[in-house]
């Protein structure tokens, strides 16, 4: 009979030190207040630097009541670079695999560009869908870092959404300050005008 | 053979647990979500495609009596588990898909009744504005949606127990909470979240004084101690096979007989019909063919009445016996540290489904760690998100049993438990 202190490779395969000690002192978790109306338009909020549109997504796991508020601020381009994710901080709760995942997810894709951080998502995603194996055709290791210790969760078809729930807050909350930047052609021009 | 043996014998009959998982021996204690089954259930069913596979009451060849004898003598074998009758023309048990679907007949059934379906007969099921449901904050969704659907549908109001400290269905308040205007009571007779048995005498009694129709979910009740549906007096009672050790897609339904011929169909089509004309309303059969439209999974019912036997040859006084062994070692959990039972943490009125939360941990990093050493329990809400609102938590850890688990099985879960806040870093 095993002890836990002998737990299994299959275990450890999954729960990985960095996933242990990200889920407990998780990157990028703060305390989100209360979103105000304005936000909806995504015109007005507490976002640190002017020219980013700040956006959320609130996303939920009903099997285990898993929830993160993703917050993002992305740079609207007016500067003439790319759009970037300047500010990425989350709110919520779950289990050491959505925390660990979301905290992993802060170290790679802040201060990205949004072409970056989508790139990355979609590898992610190719991970966690690979049953275990991996994705030996990819240098994940280079493009992903640490996320690649998430491998051995994709064994878990119940646990591969813990993994991708904080990816997918960042996707929506990046698609939807887009969305924001297009709705609103006269706040980019004043922004130009600035 | 002293008893433990005997039952070292039956867990021998059920060749799942007989692997192992990560290494380890399979101990499975995830028996209320379903039950293992014996070689003789197996069996059961593949022997019926192999030997007597056949429709059911209908054409006129021998394979189809057999099997038309095997399909009745399942519902017998079932009425005599939960002391129901089972004499021709007096059946009180109608198969269905699983207990949701008992569950989901019977309020479409009502539904239709307050409708004007069934006719005056049907009249003491129909609900109006007004009328009241009584339910519990302990119930299985599959309780608690179909009634409260049919609240809505109806415009009756949705009322409902509240819980104790421990989770217990509060009875002693079944004469506020069922007032004169209840039509229906949908209780749980033993949580599948606490393991709590309901005391259901003052609810019965109580909703019967103002006219009103029980439903019981024996669900987490019949698998694991003698039932006797007429002594509990309750009027529709609703379980599945596949919780004990029958196959899945088969449930029951119990109703007292004069209830079942006054309730109006809820599904309809062949095999529930004795006239159906263009221009004419049909007439519907008898109970307990008017609530089983369509061809049935006969295979599966044949084996259920199989596992029925199987439960009656070992005895339910001495299932609830062995399990009661089980439920002792359990509740050791509530020693280990961090942990707390979201249940009664003794031993009096309640089974050996046991649920706890890890303080620090999530369920699902429970329930991980818990299956690398080979052991199954289940993580999540279970199905009833209510009762974990009550105890202020989203999901909770649960281990049940059966009875081929051993006390040494629940003792490696609490061992196991044992670990968890070390390996996660919980202080
Ligand atoms: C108490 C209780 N009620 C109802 C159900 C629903 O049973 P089934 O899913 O077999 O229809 C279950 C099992 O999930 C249960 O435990």
């Amino acid at each position: 009979m095993a002890l836990y202190g002998m737990s299994d490779e299959d275990l450890e395969q999954m729960y990985q030190e960095v996933i242990l000690d990200a889920a407990r002192d998780p990157h990028g978790k703060v305390t989100l207040e209360e979103q105000d109306t304005e936000a909806e338009t995504g015109v007005t909020l507490s976002h640190t630097h002017e020219y980013c549109i700040p956006a959320r997504s609130h996303q939920f796991n009903p099997t285990c009541g898993d929830e993160v508020t993703v917050h993002v601020e992305v740079s609207d381009g007016s500067d003439g670079g790319p759009q970037r994710i300047e500010r990425l901080v989350w709110d919520g709760q779950g289990c050491s695999i959505s925390q660990a995942s979301l905290s992993v997810m802060v170290d790679l894709v802040e201060h990205k560009t949004v072409d970056e951080a989508m790139s990355m998502a979609s590898d992610f995603h190719r991970l966690m869908d690979s049953r275990g194996k991996g994705v030996p055709d990819a240098n994940l290791d280079d493009t992903l870092g640490d996320a690649v210790v998430f491998q051995g969760v994709s064994r878990y078809p119940m646990r591969i959404k813990c993994a991708l729930l904080g990816w997918e807050g960042m996707k929506a909350s990046v698609a939807q300050a887009l969305s924001h930047m297009d709705s609103r052609p006269t706040m980019a021009m004043q922004t130009k005008e600035r | 053979m002293t008893d433990m043996e005997d039952f070292s014998a039956i867990r021998q009959q059920f060749p799942i647990l007989d692997q192992r998982i990560h290494g380890h021996p399979l101990v499975y204690l995830d028996s209320a979500a379903t039950a293992q089954k014996p070689e003789a259930v197996i069996d059961a069913e593949s022997d019926f495609y192999r030997t007597i596979n056949a429709g059911v009451h209908r054409g006129a060849h021998e394979l189809a009596a057999r099997s038309t004898v095997a399909f009745e003598e399942a519902r017998a074998k079932v009425a005599r588990l939960v002391h129901a009758s089972e004499a021709e023309g007096e059946e009180e048990i109608v198969f269905t898909a699983g207990a949701t679907a008992s569950l989901n007949l019977l309020a479409t059934s009502f539904g239709n009744a307050s409708m004007g379906r069934g006719g005056a007969a049907a009249r003491r099921f129909a609900l109006q504005p007004g009328d009241e449901i009584v339910v519990s904050k302990a119930e299985h969704h599959s309780v608690l949606l179909p009634f409260q659907e049919l609240a809505a549908r109806t415009g009756a109001t949705l009322r409902w127990f509240d819980l104790d400290d421990e989770g217990r269905i509060r009875s002693d308040t079944a004469d506020t909470v069922i007032t004169e205007h209840c039509k229906i009571v949908a209780i749980t007779h033993v949580g599948n979240t606490t393991g709590a048995i309901t005391d259901l005498a003052p609810i019965v009694s109580r909703a019967h004084e103002v006219g009103a129709i029980v439903v019981l979910d024996a669900c987490q009740s019949v698998p694991h101690m003698r039932i006797d549906f007429h002594a509990l007096d309750v009027d529709f009672a609703a379980w599945s096979s596949h919780k004990m050790y029958g196959p899945t897609g088969v449930g029951f339904l119990y109703g007292k007989r004069a209830l079942l011929e006054a309730l109006p169909p809820a599904s309809f089509g062949g095999s529930m019909v004795e006239l159906a004309f263009m221009d004419k309303p049909a007439q519907y059969m008898e109970p307990p063919a008017r609530f089983e439209a369509g061809t049935q999974p006969v295979a599966q019912i044949v084996a259920a009445g199989v596992a029925a036997d199987w439960m009656m040859g070992i005895g339910m006084d001495r299932v609830e016996r062995h399990e009661a062994t089980i439920t002792e070692e359990l509740l050791k959990l509530g020693e280990v540290e961090g942990v707390r039972i979201l249940g009664p943490r003794s031993a009096e009125r309640r089974i050996a489904t046991v649920a706890f939360e890890v303080e620090g941990v999530h369920p699902h990093d429970v329930g991980q760690f818990i299956d690398a050493q080979g052991i199954a329990i289940r993580v999540g809400h279970h199905c009833a998100q209510p009762v974990h609102r009550h105890f202020g938590v989203f999901a909770s850890n649960r281990a049940s049993s059966a009875v081929y688990n051993t006390p040494e099985e629940a003792r490696r879960l609490v061992e196991a438990v044992g670990g968890v806040r070390d390996f996660f870093r919980v202080k």
